[in-house]
């Protein structure tokens, strides 16, 4: 069968659309959250308080309860995790079966549904480890979810260093802790802050593990035992608990949206530009 | 300056022999090349010397390696990091560190113990000894990475330099570089004749000639690569007895 | 401190670092299983399968039934994939074949941006803007079709980018190849170009299908959540993961331990299908090498 110049037009006819409709998506999502929220969206609105439930007010606890959560999920997610990718990286070979199950365990944790992380930090931060509904428990479930994130992406840029550093680095003898702290992580940094900026914006987006670990409190945060809710769990619970509440649910929505656009664009910004570095340099030994 | 001695060299990757039964005098102060076609195993013997063979999973050497009065380089409880210091080597390509000219420096000799205060005077030593100084001296905190090929690659020499080791290993220094510059780097090399013991890969024969005391031929031999002929430069290239060394001496192979 | 005793210190450090990381998942599985074991045991996880009907906090007639969930589950995620797959790999497509370069740029980029929207906002979307749409046409509104088409969306990106990616990592020389025999573009897309990247596109549908399953946010706000099977499009179901979500903050005894258990078969879906892909990457390898 000849497939001649009707098809190529049905094909490309059938292509665009299918292209405009994702484009379409988005651009109707934004246009609609900012047709919806942005007439209540003022500084008032992101310094205020909580009222009403949340039917009025604004939202300035729930930025600094949110803001607390990420401190608490990145302390321990990011020096874990980096920790975790040096050591498959530059520790241990590629191929033993210690990495292959690390690679194993990671993917199979990339790959948990946040809701279940929700139960799993419930039990085990909230109860068996004693710290309730809080900020904190909140902060570590969503370190475990992200953990895949910052190991991924680290391990992409500790493999993305010139192979001839370490050889030039053993051959001077240097030890593995000079090679590693003084040669190859500072080269490597650019991309592990790529993953992290990346990771914040899942961290941020998250919901379902939250709705369970760092509780429901409008309030403002006094420590990380509080109870405090998130953005994005405040939306949530805005749609669909508050009557009447779809219109600070879509202010805030507002919000949450540019926070992560912005954290995005933040991270395709510099990874582009760390990667066009890499290859003028990489053009540089070899030009 | 020590002198080397390699007996009984075997070095495997798995079931692979990729060096067989080396035997080898490396004379203190002398400069020797290593010739031979591709693939017979002389950057792979070159590497066992400061055991950059270990970074190689599963690549094992057997036999024996002297370097000077201290003893065996390949005993499991030697200090890699110390014998490497002694053992300094020079890649194919260029390899600084991707900082600036003088952390290309201060990051080996901090490694080594040497005081603060030496660090600026041997890094400038160093770069006089390989031509480099007047060319950089002014853009010191400026990156290695800007430096030609030729520049970088005396770095590289200068850096190893900067640790005052006894032999000095080169992988075909010169065969990334433009002719100019590679000859440059040449003339580097051989003026380290009584300072510093030298072993050279290179596929330049005529590069051989003019530099090296003593040459060694590699072959592949029932599979493995083994020195096949070894003796003065000189006499070498005039009268190879083994047919194949001889053969390729002649230029009309490799 | 001598370097080597530091390089010992450094190897045992981000050892822990890394056993730390490798036992989470570990962590998850035993201790969802702890909490699901008292349902597991006493023979309750075969009232998934068995009960009639969910009505977990009756006092009289307690029922487990959560053959409609995992029904909603499978629908939703189909209905999604289906939606998905075409127009994610047809955008690919055009941005790879049809567009000019500035408009591919620009397509990437939204694609980029759209699977940067959290789930919490195309659920909140779909709910204030696409269930009332869906409800004048036919109502309620909050429907397997409102969670399939907000889910399609959200797995969208995945597919397109991975698509994208997969058909531009090919050899040029195919399409020079194609060219060369005289095969016209349409041809050459669907005959040449889409079978060799297959594989990718196969990767980025398994990740696809596998965050699907595993939504809660996006379906829980739109799929009207009653416990029921579905007899049309219009009608409103309740998936496995908003089971979770809305039963989770008040349950307790038997009813939590299976929600905990129907949690663990969530990992066990997600698991499998992350671990096929693994698997396919792993015997597609020898085949590209040669």
């Amino acid at each position: 069968m000849k497939i001649g110049r009707t098809g190529d037009t049905l094909l490309g006819a059938f292509c665009a659309v299918a292209a405009l409709t994702g484009v379409g998506a988005l651009i109707w999502i934004i246009t609609d959250l900012i047709q919806l929220g942005l007439p209540h969206l003022s500084p008032g609105f992101l310094t205020g308080e909580v009222t009403e439930s949340g039917r009025g007010g604004g939202i300035g606890p729930i930025l600094v309860s949110t803001v607390l959560i990420l401190i608490s999920c990145l302390t321990f997610a990011v020096p874990i995790g980096v920790g975790c990718a040096l050591w498959f990286a530059e520790i241990i070979p590629e191929k033993s079966h210690v990495g292959k199950l690390l690679s194993a365990s990671i993917d199979l944790l990339a790959s948990v549904p946040s809701i279940v992380f929700g139960l799993f930090g419930m039990v085990f931060f909230c109860q068996i480890l004693g710290l309730g509904f809080s900020i904190l428990a909140g902060g570590l479930t969503l370190a475990c979810m992200i953990l895949p994130i910052v190991i991924r992406t680290t391990i992409a840029a500790m493999q993305a260093i010139p192979e001839d550093l370490r050889p030039a680095a053993a051959a001077l003898g240097l030890s593995r802790s000079t090679t590693l702290g003084k040669i190859l992580l500072p080269r490597a940094l650019p991309g592990v802050i790529v993953g992290i900026t990346i990771s914040v914006a899942r961290a941020l987006s998250e919901t379902a593990a939250l709705i369970f670990t760092s509780g429901y409190a409008t309030r403002w945060p006094e420590s990380l035992g509080d109870s405090g809710r998130s953005v994005s769990v405040h939306i949530y619970d805005l749609a669909m608990n508050i009557p009447n509440g779809a219109a600070r649910a879509s202010a805030s929505a507002l919000v949450l949206l540019i926070l992560i656009l912005v954290i995005n664009l933040a991270a395709s910004f510099f990874s582009d530009r760390w990667f066009a570095r890499q290859s003028a340099t990489h053009s540089a030994i070899h030009g | 300056m020590d002198s080397l001695s390699i007996s009984d060299l075997t070095i495997r990757y798995g079931n692979f022999t990729a060096v067989r039964n080396v035997n080898l005098e490396v004379p203190a102060g002398e400069i020797t090349a290593l010739v031979g076609p591709s693939g017979c195993g002389k950057s792979t013997f070159l590497a066992s010397l400061n055991r950059l063979t270990d970074l190689t999973p599963g690549c094992i050497a057997d036999g024996k390696i002297v370097l000077g009065e201290s003893g065996c380089v390949l005993k499991p409880e030697v200090d890699i990091l110390k014998l490497r210091r002694r053992i300094g080597m020079v890649f194919q390509k260029p390899n600084p560190f991707p900082q600036s000219i003088a952390r290309n420096f201060e990051i080996p000799l901090r490694e080594h113990g040497i005081p603060k205060h030496e660090i600026s005077d041997r890094t400038e030593t160093a770069l006089k000894d390989v031509g480099l100084w007047e060319e950089v001296s002014d853009r010191l905190d400026q990156s290695a990475l800007q430096l030609s090929g030729g520049q970088q690659q005396r770095l590289c020499i200068a850096r190893a330099l900067a640790l005052d080791p006894q032999v000095i290993l080169f992988d075909e220094p010169c065969s990334a570089l433009d002719p100019l510059a590679s000859a440059v780097v040449e003339d580097h090399i051989a003026a380290l004749r009584g300072r510093v013991t030298v072993i050279i890969v290179t596929h330049n024969l005529a590069q051989a000639r003019r530099i090296a005391d003593s040459t060694a031929i590699f072959w592949i031999r029932d599979g493995a690569g083994t020195i096949v002929e070894y003796g003065p430069t000189k006499s070498l290239f005039n009268a190879a007895s083994d047919p194949d060394a001889a053969y390729y001496l002649s230029g009309e192979r490799g | 401190m001598s370097p080597s005793l530091r390089d010992r210190i450094l190897r045992l450090s981000l050892g822990t670092t890394a056993l730390l990381s490798g036992s989470v998942i570990l962590a998850v599985v035993v201790f969802l299983f702890r909490e699901a074991w008292p349902a597991l045991a006493s023979g309750k996880l075969s009232h998934f399968f068995t009960d009639l009907k969910w009505q977990p906090g009756s006092e009289r007639d307690p029922q487990f039934g959560l053959t409609p969930m995992i029904l909603a589950s499978f629908l939703v995620t189909v209905l999604a994939t289906i939606i998905a797959i075409p127009v994610g790999v047809g955008g690919a497509i055009f941005q790879q074949f049809y567009a000019p370069a500035f408009l591919g740029k620009f397509h990437d980029r939204l694609l980029e941006l759209l699977a940067g929207v959290p789930s919490v906002i195309f659920g909140f979307w779909g709910l204030t803007v696409l269930v009332p749409v869906i409800n004048r046409w036919h109502p309620p509104g909050q429907s397997l079709l409102a969670a399939g088409l907000v889910l399609a969306l959200m797995i969208l990106p995945t597919v397109g980018l991975t698509a994208r990616s997969a058909i531009r990592s090919l050899d040029p020389g195919l399409l020079k190849g194609a060219a060369a025999l005289g095969i016209g573009r349409p041809a050459t897309i669907l005959r040449v170009i889409v079978p060799a990247a297959r594989q990718g596109i196969g990767a980025g549908c398994l990740l696809a299908i596998a965050r699907a399953v595993g939504e809660t946010l996006a379906v829980v706000m739109v799929c009207g959540n009653i416990a029921q099977i579905p007899h049309s499009l219009f009608d409103p179901v309740r998936p496995i993961t908003s089971t979770i979500a809305l039963e989770m903050g008040y349950a307790s005894s038997d009813h939590r331990a299976l929600l905990y258990a129907a949690g663990l078969i969530l990992v066990i879906l997600s698991g499998t299908l992350v671990g096929w892909q693994s698997y396919r990457k792993e015997s597609f390898k020898p085949r590209q090498a040669g």
